[in-house]
């Protein structure tokens, strides 16, 4: 599960972000649509006042020029000076006989080509006032054409709007920053509106993965919500659910239990009571004896089965927890060689292992062997030989895969006819015997041991598998691996005692060992299970001075 | 085989179990009285001297932790619990309420016998003329089963003192859970460090002048523990 954990926020455009990207376009297209609509209507009711004005004057105008146009000894400075303008104008007059133009204005810039022939057209023929507007070189020209009655020609009035333009201009940059600003505050505020929606989300996945871990107890906190017509019922059902889940978890755990009781008490009488008749078997007859032996043989039986379905079912109800301790997994792996099998099996453990201390569920690993050894026992005359590797980190073949630990191999080797390869996967299916199941006498496992073994090594991040033997020998070679993991969090104890270079240290398996000091840091770290203890370093200042560099965590100088 | 009248306690609510379990010790050799609930095997405890008593932690009335808390008040008697359910949780309340061992229903009777004679075993002397056994403040006379810390007898169970003898023996050397475990409780490959774990601090609580902070018996990261002198 890449994400567990942590709800994403962020990931290829998560659904906040999703979010705030869609506040933010809505932001801008709403207020590019609006800003668009308010200068082109403020533009054209500028222009449309302008070009009234316009007309307005120009028929003034006119009427004041009228008479004086084409008479002598009037100056057409004299006749501009008398109009009355807006801006600066340039007004030509054009005679109809002669089709030129009498310019009367100082600026020059607007010659008789500044005005159109369709508008000298339209006040020519019309003989009523017209009015266009044109661009030209990047300014707008408006340009007011009224007939002039007697002459028969016309009087043409010139305007640059520049002003109206430069005030439209000026708007621009204000415009493009409301619009900027409104994006940003889309985004922003979708991006805050998002959280609220989201945070429940964000809560539910917390939840939701407290919840796989194990933790049943975990709900979303209902008050915070409870306001919420929209959000209320969401976190309530979701808190229902749980809440249905946990119930009928601990139901199952509870029968679990209970079934685990009920079958525990009459198991126990059975065989204390069979016991006592095999301590009278001598005397008893030669066909009571044998009833006996099959009593007893199937009761071991019976019972190793009542265990596995226990066992299993803890599994199924989720009623499972880890006892992560430190392991001395050599040792370990001897004493239970040693006390399974009449004939001594060797044991050749890698040299980086032969000391290490191993975090693990002992029960679990030491079931797993158990079993292996048992099995080779039942189909394969007996293991012959045991090996403890260390298999090299599996780089991971992605980025988002997490490096895998170190592991430890267990390889219980065994001269048997080995497992057809179409078995390899299923024997470890539950109740699966294998096609080599039926074939052998009647001492046979009810096959749960290996589906429990492949549950056990599972849970602590560990696998089993059987593979054949690749020295040419016919023969099984099933394997254990379990990840030499760092003391898992909260078991790191006080600071304890390092191991000294030259701490002896007595083992079960009768050996007095001298720890040898280069022994990779995680193995070397504390013991775990003890950290109830308030312990402190401090207590053993006689050999501080030669405390081995195991590079532990945790590492408390402690006080005396 | 066994000592001669060595009388077992067995505190079981179950008549089945309890008259199969009578019958299967009585085969090793060994006296066995009954009792079916807490008040009574309270009141038998009482009454005659007992070797080690068996308790059912599912009692009616007074439960079997309880049991074991009342009895440990009284005496230093070795005590095994019977779990029907190997709950971590009732195995390490049962260890605090002061029991030695556990087992685990169904078990082997062979099992139970093999726990009742490790409990039985005496301490062992570590060197022959060796009879005391000082650590600074620590006093250890192993054959007279007294410890005394800064003069002021400590009151160990039989456990207790064997696993501080065993300690003892070597002192300054590391001993793992698993050899504890074997030479102390006479464990197979099966033992629970816990056993161990608890019995450790209980023996710090009666042995250390500090037991936040202990001296002597001391953890030994991810290797075990040791007596340090």
């Amino acid at each position: 599960m890449a994400s567990r954990g942590s709800f994403r926020t962020f990931g290829h455009l998560g659904l906040r972000a999703r979010i705030a990207a869609t506040f933010a376009l809505g932001a801008v297209v709403v207020s590019l649509v609006l800003i668009t609509t308010l200068l082109v209507l403020v533009r054209r009711n500028l222009l449309n006042e302008r070009e009234r004005q316009l007309t307005d004057r120009a028929e003034v105008n006119v009427g004041l020029v009228a008479d004086k146009v084409g008479r002598e000894g009037v100056d057409a400075q004299t006749v501009f000076g008398s109009l009355a303008t807006i801006g600066r104008p340039s007004v030509l007059i054009r005679d109809k006989g002669s089709a030129t133009y009498v310019p009367i204005s100082l600026d020059t810039r607007y010659g008789a080509a500044s005005v159109p022939d369709a508008l000298v057209e339209q006040v020519l023929e019309e003989r009523d006032t017209a009015l266009m507007r044109y661009r030209s070189n990047g300014e707008t020209l408006v340009v007011v054409g009224v007939p002039l009655p007697e002459e028969d020609g016309a009087y043409f009035e010139v305007n640059q709007l520049r002003d109206i333009e430069r005030s439209i201009d000026g708007l621009r940059i204000p415009v493009a920053l409301a619009a900027t600003l409104a994006t940003v505050s889309g985004a922003v505020f979708g991006w805050t509106a998002s959280r609220r929606v989201l945070k429940p989300l964000g809560e539910m996945a917390n939840v939701a993965t407290d919840i796989s871990e194990g933790r049943f107890d975990a709900r979303l906190p209902y008050s915070e919500w409870a306001d919420d017509p929209d959000l209320a019922p969401l976190v309530s059902s979701f808190n229902n659910m749980v809440g249905a889940l946990q119930d009928r978890i601990d139901r199952d755990a509870r029968f679990a239990s209970d079934v685990s009781h009920e079958l525990r008490s009459p198991l126990t009488t059975f065989n204390a009571s069979i016991e006592v008749l095999r301590n009278a078997r001598d005397e008893m007859p030669e066909r009571a004896q044998l009833a006996l032996d099959l009593l007893s043989s199937d009761m071991a039986r019976f019972t190793q089965l009542v265990e596995d379905l226990l066992e299993i079912s803890r599994f199924d109800a989720g009623a499972v927890r880890l006892e992560i301790d430190p392991v001395p997994l050599v040792e370990t792996i001897r004493m239970v060689v040693r006390a399974l099998s009449a004939t001594p099996i060797p044991v050749e453990a890698d040299s980086t292992l032969e000391q290490a201390i191993v975090y693990c569920d002992k029960r679990r690993v030491v079931r797993i062997i158990a079993n292996y050894v048992d099995n080779a026992r039942k189909y394969a005359d007996g293991a012959t030989r045991i090996l403890v590797e260390r298999a090299p980190a599996d780089p991971g073949d992605d980025d988002s895969a997490e490096p895998t630990p170190d592991s430890a191999r267990i390889i219980v080797e065994d001269e048997g006819p080995g497992v057809p390869e179409l078995e390899q996967d299923r024997i470890f299916d539950r109740f699966n015997r294998g096609t080599l199941g039926g074939s052998r006498g009647s001492d046979l496992g009810v096959g749960l041991g290996l589906a429990l073994a492949a549950e056990h090594a599972r849970l602590q991040g560990g696998r089993v598998w059987v593979e054949p033997r690749t020295d040419g020998v016919t023969g099984a070679r099933f394997i254990l691996e379990l990840p030499l993991i760092d003391p898992p969090p909260g078991q790191e104890p006080d600071a304890e005692d390092h191991p000294t270079p030259l701490d002896e240290v007595v083992t079960a398996t009768g050996q007095h060992d001298v720890i040898q000091v280069d022994r990779p840091a995680h193995e070397a770290r504390a013991d775990s299970s003890d950290s109830g203890d308030a312990d402190s370093a401090g207590a053993d200042t006689a050999e501080g001075g030669a405390r081995a560099g195991s590079g532990g965590s945790g590492d408390r100088a402690g006080s005396p | 085989m066994s000592p001669v009248g060595t009388r077992i306690l067995s505190v079981e609510d179950d008549e089945r179990i309890r008259t199969a379990v009578k019958l299967a010790l009585e085969d090793e050799g060994w006296q066995v009285d009954e009792a079916t609930n807490g008040e009574d095997a309270i009141n038998a405890f009482g009454r005659a001297p007992t070797d080690v008593v068996l308790i059912d932690i599912m009692l009616p009335g007074i439960d079997g932790f309880e049991v074991c808390r009342q009895i440990r008040r009284q005496s230093d008697v070795p005590i095994i619990m019977v779990t029907a359910r190997a709950d971590t949780h009732d195995v390490v309340a049962g260890l605090e309420a002061g029991a030695d061992d556990y087992l685990t229903k169904p078990f082997a009777p062979k099992e139970l016998s093999a726990r009742i004679r490790a409990l039985l075993r005496r301490a062992r002397s570590t060197e022959p003329g060796v009879s005391r056994l000082r650590f600074g403040e620590l006093e250890i006379v192993p054959d007279e089963g007294l410890v005394t810390s800064n003069g002021e007898q400590a009151h160990l169970t039989k456990t207790e003192f064997r696993l501080l003898v065993e300690l003892a023996s070597s002192p300054g050397r590391v001993f793992s859970r698993e050899a504890l475990l074997e030479r102390v409780w006479g464990h197979g490959y099966f033992g629970d460090g816990r056993l161990v774990d608890v019995h450790v601090r209980r023996l710090r609580t009666k042995v250390e002048v500090d037991p936040a902070h202990p001296r002597h018996v001391v953890t030994v990261r991810g290797l075990g523990y040791k007596l340090q002198p």
